[in-house]
Formats: C-alpha cells, structure tokens, sequence
C-alpha cells in the first residue's frame, strides 16, 4: 500500500482506474466501445465537465458553488423564453443575456462571500433557491419549446467530425489548465487556498480573485444550459437538477481537496470522464437509474474516504 | 439608530426579531388577501408545519456541533416508503412500524455519524453522498416491489396517527401539535438541563477545548446524528399519516427549507450557539410565508413560485445579518479593549 501511494500518483492512478473500467465495460456490453457510444458518451459528459473545469479552480481557492443545477436551469428558461417571444431578439443578443445570467448570479454570489464574508455553501445553496425559483416563475412551470439554428449548432453540429461540445469542453480544459498552471492568476488562486491570510498579506488580492472564479462559474453553468437547451430542444425549470452533485462529485474524485490549495485540471478531467465511462456503462449493461444513483452517491465517499486517509497516512508519516 | 433597534439587530438573542417579523408577515398577509385572517386557514398553518418543525429539530442537533446534515429529507422519504412497505407488505401494526422506522432512521444517522467521526470527511460531502444513496434506496423500494406501486394508505387506525385532534369531537388541539411541543419540550430539557446536553453546546463552540476537558468528542457527534436521523424519520411517518401517501419523492426539496428556518433561527452554523424558540419561530414564518403566498396568487398576479425565490432570499438575509453582526461585534470589542 505504501509502496504504491508513493510510486504512483494521483492522476496516474485515476487514469489507471479509467482504463480499467474501459476494460471492464468492453467485455460487459459488446455496444460500449462502438464509436457511436464513445461519441454519445463523450457528449454527454462534456455538458456537466465545463462547468467541473471552472468550479475546480473555485474549489481549490477553498471555495464550493452549489447554485450551479440552479443556473443551468434558469439560463435554459431564460433563452427559451426571450427566443418564444413574438418578436424575439437577434439570437447573438439572447445567447449574450442567457451567459449574462450566470454572470450575474456568480457576482451575487462572489460579492456575498468576499465583501460580506458568508459561508459559500450556504450563500450558494441560497442562490440556488433563489435561480430554481425564478425559473418557475418566468416559465410559469411550463416546458418553452425552442428549435432554432444557433443552439441546435452549438450542441448537435460537428466540426471535422468532432460534436461542438467536445470541442468546446476541450477548449475550456485546455484554456483553464493553461491560467491554473502557467500564470500567475493562477498561482494565486493556490495561494489563497492554502492561506488566505498569508496570500493576502503577501499582495495578492483575495476578494478580486474570488470575485472573478465564481463570475465564471457561473458563465460556465451558463454554457452548460445552452448546451442542454440545444440537446433537448426545450427550456424548463427543471433542467440541471442534481448536476451540482455530479459536477462537485467529478471534482472531488480528481483529486481536489476540500480544504483548498490542491488540485489538478487533469484529474477533474479524469473525475469527469470516470463518471461518464461509469454511468454510460452500467446503464449500457442494464443497471436501472435507481441504481445508479446509489452508485454515485457511493463514488463520492469512497473518492473523498480514500483521499482523507490517504492525506492522513501522509502526516502520520 | 435607536438603542432598541440596534439590541434586535446587533443583539445576541434574535427572537425577538424572529417575533416581530412574524407578526409583519401576518399583518401583511391579512390585510392584502381576505381568506388569510380564519380559524380555517389557522389550522391549514398549523397543519402544514409539523413534519417542517420535527426534521428542523433534527438538524438543529447536527448544526449545534458544527456539522450539517443534508440527507435528512432523503431519510424522511426513505420513512415514507418504508412505513407504506411495513403497512401494506409486512402489515405491522402502528406502534412496531412506528418503532422500526425510527430505528432505520437512527440507523442512517449513524451511518453518517460514523462517516465523518471516524473517517473525518466533511460533513456537508459526506451528507451529500448519503443524501443520493438513501434517495436512490427508496426509488428502489418503491420502483421494485409490487404492492408499493400506489403508495395510498386509507386505513384510518394508522391515519389518526397524525389525524387525530384533542379533543375528539371539537377537534381544537391537532395531535401533531402535541408532538410537536412533546419534542421541542423534551429537547429543550434534554439540551439545557442534562450534561449531555451542555456537552453537545461545548463541542460545538470548541472542539479542541471540548476534547481536553475529556468530552468524548466523537460519542457526542454521532448521538448528535442519530438523534437527528431518528428525528427525520418521526417526521416522515407524520407526513405520511398527514397525507395518506408514502411517495419516493416524498421531502426530496425539502432540506434547503430545513437549513434556511435552522440558520433563520439564529442557530450559528459554526455551532455552540442557538435556540429552539428561534427554529420554532422560524419554522412559522417558512409557514406563514408558504401559505401567504397561495392567498397572494388569489388576490394579485403574483405567481406562487416567488416563494422559492423569497426562500433564498431570506436565507441570504439570515446569513448576510449574521456576517455583518459579527463585524460589528468584532469592531465594538475592539473599540472597548
């Protein structure tokens, strides 16, 4: 045991296990590895792995965002609604706003956990209170039908046989693995997470920096329901429920702890991907939903359990 | 500001506050809709909080310690789905089901309890995994067992468990009432005038001071989550008598509610410190707002799902007046020093 912890790291260790449930599925299910599965799969998982890119750099700033299922489904509703209208804005301007509503919510949320020093759970969970039920009341509960050329692009069309989100999750990976690791913005952002205080007092401003992560958490969770709007073809309420746990999920499983100050790109990419390759096969190889979601509430505990000793043993040594 | 204003903002005792705010609202109510003012919509009320004020008592127990607990509401829908399995398949009489079910609740309390004292995982990620896990559990139940297909319970021997009124023929005093105060009473006495109870305020205002004063710090944090466990599930039983329906779905949005009246109570997040007349107050004003809102749809435009938003707000509220009562707190001991 000890051996492996030290020879083997993190991600090399998650990519080991992604490739063993690859493995795994290939042999339960002879569709898995078919390259319409592996398309449908990677698709799926890119809506929920954008905003699992960005919430990773506000969690290892020692921060959570629960309000991200809340905004998804506000922004579908949002755009659905202002496209229903019956002389509706040029698309560019609703797709502008429907991002302007994340902004917004995350600038709520970043001005209360900064200035006015809240908890960030229970400041989050509130916004998620407050974005659900404003999306009931501009639908009025109702599913708003909305074909239109622009979203149904951005999520159904490909280019150069690669589905646009794919591409657009790639682009976000690689964008924000670039400011995590390379700038100094991103440095930062690890400073404040091991000690706000001592980041602080060593000239980096704190507030401004959290600010901007959870103004672009909430953009992403923006993306993420223009990208949902565009896949089902309709706005409503009740989109992105249960998403924060999934998103908050694939973050913990790579390997970014709680407590701040430590966390890779690569290893939420591989949370994300485990839980897709995860869900898509067991539901490839007839586990029912009810199962699965006892599976991922599972996969979380066993992810933060192994962690938390892990961390443990290393102190101890 | 006047002395009296600044004691209800910046004081340390909020129900005062809490009480005034209530009678605004009902006050604001009243004279907006007409329905809102009757002994009938009293009891609608009254009616609609009890399984609200004995889950909020639950969480009360686990925030006092410092942690939180958002698995509540999937342990009472667990309860509803298993109080509808114990009636219709195993046909346990009321007292046995009644038992069972708060044992299986106390039982998932302890599942968490035991996750975040001997692991150490945080309680909020800890409760988050359960909270899928037990929801899944009940779909699961109810999905694959036959007879749990319509969840209906008519049997007026187990329906009177939450139906019942004191007394029978006037039916002045609803039991769940009596419930209620037997709890909130019994906690009360339970957590001011036992040393249990003093220890659970001490472990929660200081862990580390706790521990070296020989608390069994662990002991206390797991009692305190199967209390709450055990709690949840009594309130999932009364929802289901109440309603005579035991769905999977059963409490699924109902623990943001739960944290909100628990916060608005003015129990500190970061433990040690709150009050049950603060949750009691709190939960009324959930309540009354709730119920405000369906009158106010009858009488203007405005859509009954602003009370969602209004929900967060306050919750936001509740908080934000906390963070800035404690910078001023801060700045006042320091002005003295």
């Amino acid at each position: 045991m000890k051996v492996i912890g030290t020879k083997i790291t993190t991600n090399t260790s998650l990519f080991l296990f992604l490739g063993f449930l690859v493995i795994l599925f290939s042999f339960t299910s002879e569709h898995f590895l078919s390259p319409y599965n592996i398309t449908s799969l990677l698709t799926n998982i890119s809506y929920s792995g954008i905003a699992a890119i960005v919430l990773t750099l506000v969690m290892i700033s020692r921060g959570l965002d629960i309000s991200i299922g809340g905004v998804i489904g506000l922004t579908t509703v949002v755009v659905s609604a202002l496209y229903s209208q019956s002389d509706p804005l040029p698309i560019w301007l609703i797709l502008t706003i429907g991002l302007g509503v994340g902004a917004v919510v995350g600038l709520i949320n970043g001005w209360c956990i900064t200035v006015l020093d809240m908890d960030p759970i229970i400041t989050t969970l509130g916004a998620m209170a407050i974005t659900r039920g404003l999306a009931y009341v501009i639908s009025d509960s109702q599913s708003i039908l909305m074909f239109e050329e622009t979203t149904d692009f951005i999520s159904n069309g490909v280019i150069f046989n690669v589905p646009i989100p794919i591409l657009l999750f790639m682009l976000t990976a690689l964008i924000f693995s670039i400011v995590l690791h390379k700038s100094k913005f991103g440095r930062s952002i690890y400073a404040i997470g091991a000690n706000e205080v001592s980041a602080s007092l060593s000239g980096i401003s704190v507030n401004k920096t959290k600010m901007i992560l959870y103004v672009l958490t909430g953009i992403a969770a923006s993306v993420s329901g223009i990208i949902l709007l565009g896949q089902t073809s309709v706005g409503m309420p009740q989109h992105g429920i249960g998403a924060e746990l999934e998103v908050i999920t694939a973050v913990l499983l790579g390997g970014t702890a709680l407590s701040g100050g430590k966390g890779t790109i690569y290893g939420t990419i591989a949370g994300v991907l485990i839980l897709g390759v995860l869900f898509n096969g067991l539901t490839i190889s007839g586990v029912r939903y009810v199962h699965l979601q006892i599976f991922q509430g599972l996969l979380l505990l066993v992810a933060v359990a192994t962690y938390e000793i892990k961390t443990r043993n290393e102190v101890a040594r | 500001m006047k002395s009296w204003l600044k004691g209800l903002v910046y004081g340390d005792d909020i129900v005062g506050a809490l009480v005034i705010f209530l009678a605004l609202l009902i006050l604001f109510f009243g004279l907006m809709t007409p329905h809102f003012w009757s002994s009938n919509n009293f009891y609608a009320i009254i009616g609609n909080i009890p399984a609200m004020a004995i889950v909020c008592l639950g969480l009360m127990y686990v925030v006092l310690i410092g942690d939180l607990d958002l698995s509540l509401g999937s342990i009472l829908g667990f309860t509803a789905i298993l109080a509808v399995f114990f009636f219709k398949v195993m046909h346990f009489p009321l007292w046995l089901n009644l038992i069972s079910c708060v044992f299986v609740g106390g039982l998932f309390g302890a599942l968490n309890g035991v996750i975040v004292t001997k692991i150490g995982i945080n309680s909020i990620i800890t409760t988050l995994g359960t909270m899928a896990i037990i929801r899944g559990l009940a779909f699961w139940i109810a999905t694959d067992v036959d007879a749990m297909q319509i969840g209906r319970i008519t049997d007026p021997s187990f329906l009177n468990f939450a139906r019942y009124y004191f007394p029978a023929e006037s039916r002045l005093i609803p039991i769940t009432l009596v419930y209620i105060a037997i709890l909130y009473g019994a906690s009360f006495l339970f957590l001011n005038h036992t040393s249990f109870g003093r220890k659970i305020y001490a472990v929660g205002a200081n862990e580390a001071t706790a521990r070296l004063a020989g608390i069994n710090v662990k002991r206390v944090k797991l009692v305190c989550y199967i209390i709450a466990g055990m709690l949840s599930a009594f309130g999932g039983l009364v929802l289901v008598a109440q309603l005579g329906l035991g769905e999977a779905q059963t409490g699924q949005n109902m623990i943001l509610e739960v944290v909100t009246a628990v916060v608005l109570g003015g129990v500190l997040l970061t433990g040690g410190k709150g009050r049950l007349t603060g949750v009691l107050v709190a939960v009324l004003i959930l309540g009354v707002i709730r119920n405000g809102m369906v009158h106010l749809e009858q009488v203007t435009d405005i859509s009954f799902y602003w009370r969602d938003v209004a929900k967060g707000v306050i919750l936001l509220l509740a908080i934000g007046l906390y963070s800035v009562r404690k910078s001023f707190n801060a700045k006042r001991l320091r002005t003295r020093q």
